[in-house]
């Protein structure tokens, strides 16, 4: 069945322009923070930079702390990824393949905690932390963000484990593998896409948690992590756009690299997955 | 790689035993000279409110006196009431804090700071009354006036003379005529003034003799609705008109010093320290800075102005306390009141140290209206109103945008009211 | 990533169904009660945290909205225990409804507009060419992976008053108003660009996600289709979209809960302004109770939010109940 031309070109041509509006503003951003500043207030917009600077970004790591702000981060959001996929793996198990009493309480109950508005506990969480004095710390940070993102961990990884086929497991139980040893040898490789697909969401949550570390971490240099380095810096550098958009650049990257990364493999394990089972 | 671990292993074992220490200050009650020996005070300071320079001077003078050590954190007003308020709940607080005048007697109401009434009667008998008044709540000190100032005129010298001008202006309308001069001749921005740079606006309102909040029995109520505060915000609007600067924002997003280091702008209102961030932005702007007394009605009579101004306070949480009273000491000392008077133009918190404002072009402009000064109301309930949304940067905004002061009073009555019978 | 919709959509139902009625050897009764406890030893990890990072301070934010609770009561750590009083001075207030008025029609314009343009997307992608669909996936991926506190702000700077590219290109299609315009200055504008940012974020996932599972539609289900005669929309009715309704609850849930609390995007872009004009529900708890140091109040508003946002997606709730039931 043959589709006129008219039927071939709209959709292309949908999604070129789709493409336009989903990439301009992270175009915008990496290009505003490698030009000049010149050109970066200029009465008409430089849409491709042609001389490049890095000054922007020297502005923006050259601030106090910077690169402690960058290890917190990255220790906060990995560990706190890494155990709730740990929690959440065990607990996915028992929701897609066990049969019991109140499964169906636990399944509403994760999704009840899943809306959990956190920004607006945020004095709640702060006088639980301040009693116990753990203010300026990476633990609570740690613990309350492997939180935010356990219960979405656990109810998308049951989707994941419920899809890879169980005659595999029981076959390798036939085997005279014990269920442990069936999970670890036969399921834990077939879940790895959903494992990272489930892990880019708890990553950019994570990532991007500002209202907690607000009031947790005040001590400059302590506990604290990137998106507080960047609101400060832009209350700072309001109107110094170039260094404004290095700064995000630098905040987006890490995220950005990972996305694109896992979400072939993702949607590609997913697919997959589906499509033999 | 190796060393640097060994360092911080043992950077991290002297933490510890510095806190694990922390609990024997008050029984061990030896305030000699050594009694502070690996002792660190921390002490918030504002943004731009004490030179580098001032403040390595006096951590280095305050190591000699006491061996203790001084650690300056350098904090941004913009939701400072905040961070403040549960920081003094915690376990350390800040040692010694700036607070500002405005803001002062909430915190004092709150049981935050520590009873200063003994260190006041030692060292601050000549404190200029007027500036200290805010630092007493129910008859007691609970802080420190540290310095005041108020607002002038920041020129650029360059584009005054650019536009054929050259004397300063005596009177608002001659000010705002010269305005309108650069406009029209030179492609610089006349004034960077935005909507919300409400401490001018307070300023203006005090000039025209009106008041922000007026007493309604036993409660402070919005008195927006007052002519003369419409009157104030008319002229504001008129030179408002003149720039570019966005309605919605204060002076400080973005700092209007840096606007002005760019150079192609004619004249902003703010602090006299606020040119030391634009030189800091652009070293070569110094020689082109002028300043001047922000003109009133007629020659002579300078324009209303916002008598700001911060005091230091020690934390009642803070296990610190002597130490924190001997930092006070000496940071107010003439030496160390009298640099900081000097340096940032400020005004000393007593008459004594004026001298050191002679020569000082920002100072010597703001002197003439700082007889003419005032402050926003000193009650506990006025911190709540500064919150944001600050209700008179709504009010102003408001105005700008094309609604009536009576509209525009009416409008933010409510929220205004609300704040100022806020439960405490 | 995926979504997690209450039916697996592989592994068809009976399949999982022959579960432990297989072919397995037949269990001692000691292992298969060792057995029955184990679901619950393997989701004990998982309550145990949530319990206490999430129960407790969910109870001492309930507490906390029976306070009294302003600046020198956290500062001196005293609890002043006022009834309701904070409930009642929300709940009579004009400002708190009109609040939650907004945040509903807030929430629904923007699910509803991110789902539509998602689901879209997710079919377009499914009709595009292998090379361009690979490239419109990555500008959705781009667009997905963006962290909030980078595109509010990256979004301020496109919507900048001066030196901001919208406003130049409105100017230069003719709106000559709008060269100096200021996108915060109003409640509508500052809707319009925080919706903008807020839709442009949430499409990719909807879009991915509706793409994945079109994939896995069998084509023999088409096929059985068009011998039966249905066309083009025909069978778009009759067999894609009943196999993508899961997908669509499931992911309308989530966008309702996410952009409910879109707290990031409305804070920074213009701090719930003009005039408290934009604040949402978690905007305004904040704004009222850790900005206005009014703590005990902001934990009532916080707790009532919570509640409105069951009443929202309860219907999707039941119907999970209901599904769940059906499975045992």
């Amino acid at each position: 069945m043959k589709r006129s031309l008219f039927g071939r070109l709209w959709p292309n041509v949908t999604a070129v322009v789709l493409f336009i509006v989903c990439v301009f503003p992270v175009y915008w951003m990496f290009s505003t923070a490698f030009k000049p500043t010149g050109d970066i207030i200029s009465e008409t917009p430089v849409w491709f930079p042609t001389d490049v600077t890095f000054e922007h970004f020297r502005t923006a790591t050259d601030a106090d702390h910077f690169w402690t702000y960058v290890r917190n981060s990255l220790t906060v959001t990995c560990l706190a990824v890494l155990f709730s996929l740990i929690i959440a793996l065990a607990g996915s198990f028992a929701l897609a393949r066990m049969r019991f009493k109140g499964r169906r309480g636990f399944v509403i109950g994760f999704m009840l905690a899943q809306m959990a508005p956190w920004e607006v506990m945020v004095i709640a969480i702060y006088m639980i932390v301040r009693d116990g004095s753990m203010l300026n710390s990476l633990v609570p940070l740690t613990a309350f963000y492997m939180m935010m993102i356990l219960p979405f961990t656990i109810l998308t990884l049951r989707g994941f484990v419920a899809a890879v086929p169980k005659e595999l497991e029981e076959s390798a139980m036939v085997d005279g593998c014990t269920r442990a040893q069936a999970f670890r040898r036969v399921i834990l490789p077939l879940l790895a896409p959903g494992l990272m697909s489930t892990s880019m969401f708890g990553f950019i949550t994570a990532w991007n948690e500002f209202p907690l570390v607000l009031v947790l971490s005040k001590e400059a240099g302590g506990a604290q992590t990137l998106p507080l380095w960047l609101s400060s810096f832009q209350t700072q550098f309001g109107n110094d756009w170039g260094a404004t958009m290095a700064a995000s650049s630098l905040f987006a990257v890490p995220i950005l690299i990972l996305f694109v990364f896992l979400q072939r493999k993702a949607v590609s394990g997913l697919t997959a997955g589906a499509v033999k089972g | 790689m190796k060393r640097k671990l060994i360092a911080a292993i043992g950077v991290a074992g002297m933490l510890f035993s510095v806190a694990a220490c922390g609990g024997d200050d008050g029984d061990g009650k030896s305030t000699g000279a050594d009694g502070y020996e690996g002792q660190t005070l921390t002490v918030w300071v504002m943004d731009g409110s004490s030179p580098d320079e001032w403040q390595k001077d006096l951590a280095a003078e305050f190591e000699t006196k006491t061996k203790a050590k001084v650690k300056f954190e350098v904090q941004q007003w913009n939701g400072i009431q905040q961070k403040l308020t549960t920081s003094l709940s915690e376990e350390n607080p800040p040692d010694v804090f700036e607070v500002g005048n405005t803001q002062t007697p909430a915190y004092a109401k709150t049981g935050g700071l520590a009873d200063l009434t003994e260190l006041k009667s030692s060292i601050g008998a000549d404190w200029t009354e007027s500036l200290n008044e805010s630092s007493v709540f129910e008859g007691k000190q609970y802080a420190a006036p540290w310095y005041f100032a108020n607002r002038v005129v920041l020129y650029n010298k360059k584009v005054w003379a650019d536009a054929g001008l050259k004397d300063t202006p005596k009177t608002r309308d001659e000010f705002h005529d010269a305005l309108k001069t650069i406009g029209d001749k030179t492609d610089a921005e006349p004034i960077y003034l935005p909507g919300q740079n409400w401490y001018h606006f307070v300023g203006l309102v005090i000039g025209e003799g009106g008041e922000l909040v007026k007493k309604d029995g036993d409660k402070h109520v919005s008195n927006l609705d007052d002519p003369k505060v419409a009157a104030a915000m008319e002229t504001y609007k008129k030179f408002q008109a003149l720039s570019k600067a966005p309605k919605d924002k204060d002076e400080a997003t973005p700092q209007q010093g840096e606007v002005f280091a760019k150079g192609n702008v004619g004249a902003f209102i703010g602090m006299g320290w606020e040119a030391g961030i634009a030189i800091e932005a652009n070293p070569k702007i110094e020689k082109d800075i002028g300043y001047f007394t922000i003109p009133g009605d007629t020659a002579g009579q300078p324009e209303g102005v916002f008598l700001g101004g911060s005091n230091l306070a020690v934390a009642a949480g803070s296990k610190k306390q002597d130490l924190a009273q001997e930092f006070l000491k000496l940071a107010l000392s003439d030496k160390f009141e009298g640099g900081l008077a000097k340096a940032n133009g400020v005004i000393p918190n007593k008459e004594s140290l004026q001298s050191n404002l002679k020569g000082n072009a920002p100072a010597e402009a703001a002197a003439p209206a700082a007889a003419v000064g005032g402050t926003t109301p000193l009650i506990p309930e006025w911190a709540a109103v500064e919150n944001a949304p600050n209700p008179i940067k709504t009010y102003m905004t408001a105005v700008l945008n094309g609604k009536s002061p009576a509209e525009a009073a009416a409008q933010v009555e409510g929220e205004f009211n609300k704040r100022l019978a806020q439960e405490q | 990533m995926t979504v997690q919709t209450e039916r697996p959509p592989s592994g068809p139902a009976g399949v999982r169904k022959t579960g432990d009625g297989g072919p397995g050897r037949p269990k001692p009764r000691a292992a298969s009660r060792a057995g029955a406890l184990a679901p619950y030893l393997l989701l004990l990890p998982a309550c145990v945290v949530t319990v206490l990072l999430l129960g407790w301070p969910l109870l001492k934010d309930v507490l906390l909205s029976f306070q009294n609770l302003n600046m020198a009561q956290l500062i001196q750590h005293v609890t002043e225990w006022n009834g309701i009083d904070n409930y009642k001075e929300v709940l009579t207030g004009e400002d708190f409804w009109r609040v939650t008025l907004r945040s509903i029609l807030f929430t629904a314009v923007n699910v509803v507009l991110t789902m539509v343009l998602g689901a879209l997307t997710g079919l377009l992608l499914a009709r595009l060419g292998k090379r361009m669909r690979f490239t419109l996936m990555i500008g959705l991926v781009l667009a997905w992976a963006m962290p909030v506190v980078a595109a509010t702000t990256v979004y301020q700077w496109l919507f900048a008053q001066r030196f901001g590219v919208v406003n130049w290109v409105l100017d230069r299609l003719g709106w000559h108003s709008m060269a100096d315009y200021s996108w915060t200055s109003s409640q509508m504008s500052t809707f319009f660009v925080v919706t903008l940012l807020i839709v442009w974020m949430s499409v990719p996932f909807v879009a991915i996600n509706l793409y994945a599972a079109t994939t896995i539609i069998p084509g023999e289900l088409y096929e059985a289709a068009s011998l039966d005669g249905a066309g083009g929309w025909r069978s778009f009715t009759a067999v894609t979209l009943p196999f993508l309704r899961p997908f669509l609850y499931a992911t309308t849930f989530l966008e309702i809960i996410w952009i409910f609390k879109a707290f990031v995007q409305v804070f920074t872009f213009n701090g719930g302004g003009p005039d408290r004009l934009t604040e949402i529900l978690p905007v305004y708890a904040y704004v009222e109770g850790v900005g206005n140091q009014h703590y005990g109040m902001g934990a009532a508003i916080a707790v009532l939010t919570i509640l409105i946002m069951l009443g929202l997606t309860a219907y999707y709730l039941r119907i999970v109940l209901k599904q769940e039931e059906d499975e045992l």
